[in-house]
């Protein structure tokens, strides 16, 4: 039986090297020294409810996030709530900009129109992009593909820990899958590629 | 002590156990890549089973496993190393099983559901599946490496065994 134990171990310690190293060669590895998910900000970081935060549905479950993320020291945001700021003149001038939290993929096949991309995973591909953009904006919306992902908070924290100010930053929880079953419009490709989807 | 598979039936036996291990090798494989290619969606079902708060842990687990198992199946289809990998498999198998388990069993209680009909994602690659499915795929899969791990599915190996002779070791 030791020869196979040994063989056991000489293959495992063959097999966890060649493994870390394709997990660190491949586009889509993790970084294994990173938090991807940070625990909840102290009370002491919490923003104050009714600084600048959203109106709010009168939902039990909405009304759960938001308190969730008042205490990480964020802003909650409704799907009414982001197409007001999508359709208010300020969206334009770059002082409302939106954030997808989400990968390549699904941020490519539909984002709202204008929104950067920021994939909370791999945020060195876009984050030298997106600070600026955030550090000059007024009101900045994130969101991911809503429901149960948390995403779009981690961003935010992303952001906030970054530098962005914590009053600025307003999660859309409902996220592209609330935006979509609206019939408001939609944008596929990169940002501002001209690819709208209008809905009736 | 050695022993060898000369006979009809231990012949028969052996070839039965080669088909098996190619059917473990490239089910490891295709497992395996199918979560190598997305880490993240792995990550975050690992992180439902609350194993470890340890970032670096965790990471390690979801960016790595994936490949490790990759490995494993190129070295079971080659027939190389095959008892060391066996037991390897065996080690991943056994306790990822006791895992889901815990977490269906759990699941069925907060449901409130038959136990059969408990179905979720269990970070294995191949999406939602029910759990009795499950229970009985892995089940067929330890069976398969304890026999591997003793010394069937010889033929058409590679290098059967990276210490001793030819013949089996044990």
């Amino acid at each position: 039986m030791k020869p196979v134990l040994l063989e056991g171990l000489l293959v495992a310690i063959l097999g966890i090297l060649l493994a870390l190293a394709a997990n660190a060669l491949s586009p889509q590895g993790l970084s294994l020294q990173r938090n991807y998910f940070p625990a909840p900000a102290a009370a002491t970081n919490a923003v104050t409810p009714g600084a600048g935060s959203l109106p709010l549905a009168g939902t039990s479950t909405t009304n759960s996030v938001r308190d969730r993320l008042l205490a990480k020291g964020l802003l909650f945001a409704t799907a009414a709530d982001a197409k007001a700021a999508f359709d208010d003149p300020a969206y334009q001038q770059g002082l409302i900009i939106f954030i997808d939290a989400r990968a390549d993929e699904p941020y490519a096949t539909a984002h709202i129109p204008g929104a950067w991309q920021l994939n909370y995973y791999h945020p060195e591909k876009h984050l030298a992009g997106v600070l600026p953009a955030c550090m000059s904006a007024q009101k900045i919306i994130i969101y991911c593909t809503g429901g149960d992902c948390e995403d779009s908070e981690f961003t935010a924290l992303l952001l906030k820990n970054g530098g962005v100010p914590a009053e600025r930053l307003f999660v859309f929880g409902g996220g592209v899958t609330e935006w979509a079953a609206q019939p408001w419009p939609l944008e596929s490709g990169g940002r501002n590629s001209g690819l709208i989807k209008s809905r009736p | 002590m050695t022993e060898n598979h000369h006979s009809p039936s231990g012949r028969t036996w052996d070839w039965l156990m080669v088909l098996c291990r190619w059917f473990l090798g490239a089910h490891f494989i295709w497992m395996g890549l199918v979560k190598a290619w997305d880490p993240v969606g792995f990550l975050k079902l690992l992180r439902q089973y609350e194993l470890t708060q340890q970032p670096l842990l965790l990471n390690s687990i979801a960016g790595a496993l994936p490949w490790f198992e990759v490995f494993c199946g190129v070295l079971l289809v080659l027939g190389v190393a095959v008892r060391g990998t066996a037991l390897l498999c065996l080690g991943m198998l056994v306790p990822f099983t006791v895992i889901v388990l815990k977490r269906a069993m759990e699941l069925s209680a907060t449901h409130h559901l038959p136990f059969c009909l408990v179905k979720f994602d269990c970070g294995c690659g191949a999406g939602e599946v029910f759990i009795c499915r499950k229970l009985l795929e892995n089940s067929v899969q330890i069976l398969v490496s304890s026999l591997l791990l003793s010394g069937l599915g010889r033929s058409i190996s590679w290098r059967y065994q990276i210490f001793g002779s030819k013949e089996i070791t044990r």
